[in-house]
């Protein structure tokens, strides 16, 4: 069998193009407003369905969070911290503490460091769900937008019994947390816990195993380790690509260090990976809240903190749902930081964005690229 | 030159004759316009809107954390008619979903004007009723109201799905007495 010649009119097409003004390509605006784009714009070079160059437009949602911490006191910017994180709150929370603490001295008592661990890791499973079913809308697969979403509701009321809001707890404070567990908390968590796993099972038959998703994410969108690690890419993103990296594992904070737990990797860095990875750490999640439960001391769960920034720098990092995220804070004695910075996961992977898109489909671009779980609201801060 | 001259007066009288067919166009689209607004068209007309509002897909900032969830499994806005698919054209719903910085400012108000008449606005959330918790930020806009006419505000920071399934609620009432062809 000989390989057809190509026809002569696209033929000449093509060299008249070269000869004129080179290869002609066109740029693409891919949102705000998109079905696939979320709050951001992708700018697109497409030459032909191969995608040349993108370039990620963020900050239409940028709000001024650190300037906004610098004229409230620490205790007024906690919810102003958990805004961009929205679906992560907790995280970003626990991060700015931690900033507060290292510069007061204060150390808070046991039983607050597992109920943090706690909230962390179930805003984790939520974070991880909310991102599973818009990667499921995505691929134009609805039920996987119905089923994690519905799920999710489940930690959602834990979190509700447990901190009094849905998704914006507030419920780390500097020296501990605001509540204790509720009764019959850990009951209704291990029966929901139950339950959620063997919905993952049902998760894997449906999507995970299934080859409408395998062959739209396997090979799709590769990051390769050295480049991985070459932009600084974080969390599921850096871990897809091989490198087993966790802040939980490798600088635990909190009450980590004394829980039993594995870090999901794989060595392929396509959407695929990336994608299974969340689904194990969900499970891994799944362990460390009943182990929480298990293992929690008992003593008293705040001690008390003053509301001063002592003078001094303090850098703190945790890992969240989608990498590290780390805080920078400058006091000057008074109750209110000199400087607040922060960065976040989500800005870290936004430089994975062009490379993975790169060299792609067009028609690939939405699973290429909402793989990373980059989460505008929270890169523009 | 007498030619020429006829041809003009042909001109002038088509003119005018157009002139007269679109004054009676537009007095008959009147009373065309009254009809459907006294008898039962209209609430026919109504009832097809309300239960097919289906929202563009910009989310301006992280209330659409809340709007997913209510579009979710749970709580479900299909049920309402609300469904979160389709171009800007086809759309009749605007939820602005939480703060609207200087920068999405202007896109919503793009979208907003591409969008096909009627068309409804939401403000989900005290950033776009007021600012709310970034009230005093430098690149923010203090409500949506200022820049696209709002038609139902939802209180909260997020508002919780319940309340956006009000909201939706309220809205359908408003249109259930709103006039065919009031909007414009």
């Amino acid at each position: 069998m000989t390989v057809p010649e190509k026809p002569a009119p696209l033929a000449a097409v093509e060299s008249s193009r070269t000869a004129d003004s080179g290869p002609q390509t066109l740029t693409v605006s891919v949102g705000p407003q998109h079905s696939g784009s979320g709050h951001m714009r992708l700018i697109i070079e497409l030459d032909g369905d191969i995608i040349v160059n993108a370039a990620p437009d963020p900050g239409y949602v940028h709000r001024g969070i650190e300037k906004i911490c610098e004229v409230r006191n620490i205790i007024k910017s906690i919810p102003v911290i958990e805004r961009p994180a929205i679906i992560d709150s907790s995280n970003l929370n626990h991060a700015y503490i931690r900033a507060i603490e290292e510069l007061q001295g204060v150390e808070a008592p046991v039983r607050s460091q597992y109920l943090r661990c706690l909230l962390n890791e179930m805003n984790r499973i939520m974070s991880h769900l909310y991102w599973l079913s818009i990667f499921g809308v995505f691929l134009g697969h609805t039920t996987m937008f119905m089923w994690p979403l519905g799920d999710r509701e489940l930690f959602i009321d834990l979190a509700e019994k447990l901190t009094g809001a849905r998704i914006t707890h507030s419920y780390i404070v500097p020296g501990g947390v605001r509540r204790d567990l509720p009764q019959g908390f850990a009951d209704e968590a291990i029966k929901r816990i139950a339950y959620f796993e063997k919905r993952l099972v049902e998760y894997d038959k449906i999507f995970f195993n299934n080859p409408i998703f395998t062959s739209r994410a396997k090979g799709v969108g590769v990051l390769p380790r050295s480049e991985a690690i070459a932009i600084g890419a974080t969390g599921p993103t850096l871990r897809g690509s091989g490198v087993d990296a966790d802040l939980r594992k490798d600088e635990p904070y909190a009450a980590y260090s004394k829980l039993d737990f594995g870090i999901p990797t794989r060595k392929e860095g396509d959407s695929f990976s990336r994608a299974i990875i969340r689904e194990e750490e969900m499970l891994e999640s799944c362990k460390l809240i009943k182990q929480i439960l298990k293992d929690i001391p008992a003593g008293p769960i705040r001690r008390k903190a003053p509301i001063v920034v002592p003078r001094g720098e303090a850098y703190s990092r945790v890992e969240s749902a989608r990498g590290e995220c780390s805080f920078y804070m400058v006091g000057e004695g008074g109750d209110k930081p000199y400087r607040v910075r922060f960065i976040t996961a989500s800005f870290r992977n936004m430089s994975a964005i062009p490379v993975l898109l790169k060299g792609g489909h067009m028609a690939d671009m939405p699973t290429a690229w909402w793989s990373v779980d980059y989460w505008p609201v929270e890169a523009d801060r | 030159m007498s030619a020429q001259k006829t041809a003009q007066d042909q001109d002038d009288v088509l003119a005018m004759l157009a002139d007269s067919i679109n004054v009676w166009v537009g007095k008959l689209s009147e009373i065309v316009q009254r009809i459907v607004d006294v008898g039962p068209i209209r609430s026919v007309v109504n009832w097809g809107r309300i239960y097919s509002l289906w929202p563009v897909n910009i989310t301006t900032a992280c209330c659409s954390a809340e709007f997913g969830a209510a579009s979710g499994a749970r709580h479900d806005l299909e049920r309402f008619g609300v469904l979160p698919l389709g171009s800007l054209r086809q759309s009749d719903l605007l939820v602005a979903e939480g703060t609207i910085t200087k920068k999405m400012a202007k896109r919503l108000r793009m979208i907003y004007d591409q969008m096909a008449i009627p068309r409804y606005v939401i403000a989900m959330g005290d950033c776009a009723i007021s600012g709310g918790l970034f009230h005093d930020s430098y690149s923010i806009v203090n409500g949506a109201h200022e820049f696209i006419p709002v038609d139902v505000y939802v209180p909260g920071c997020p508002p919780r799905p319940e309340a956006l399934e009000q909201a939706i609620i309220m809205l359908q009432e408003k249109i259930r007495h709103s006039k065919v062809y009031e909007r414009g």
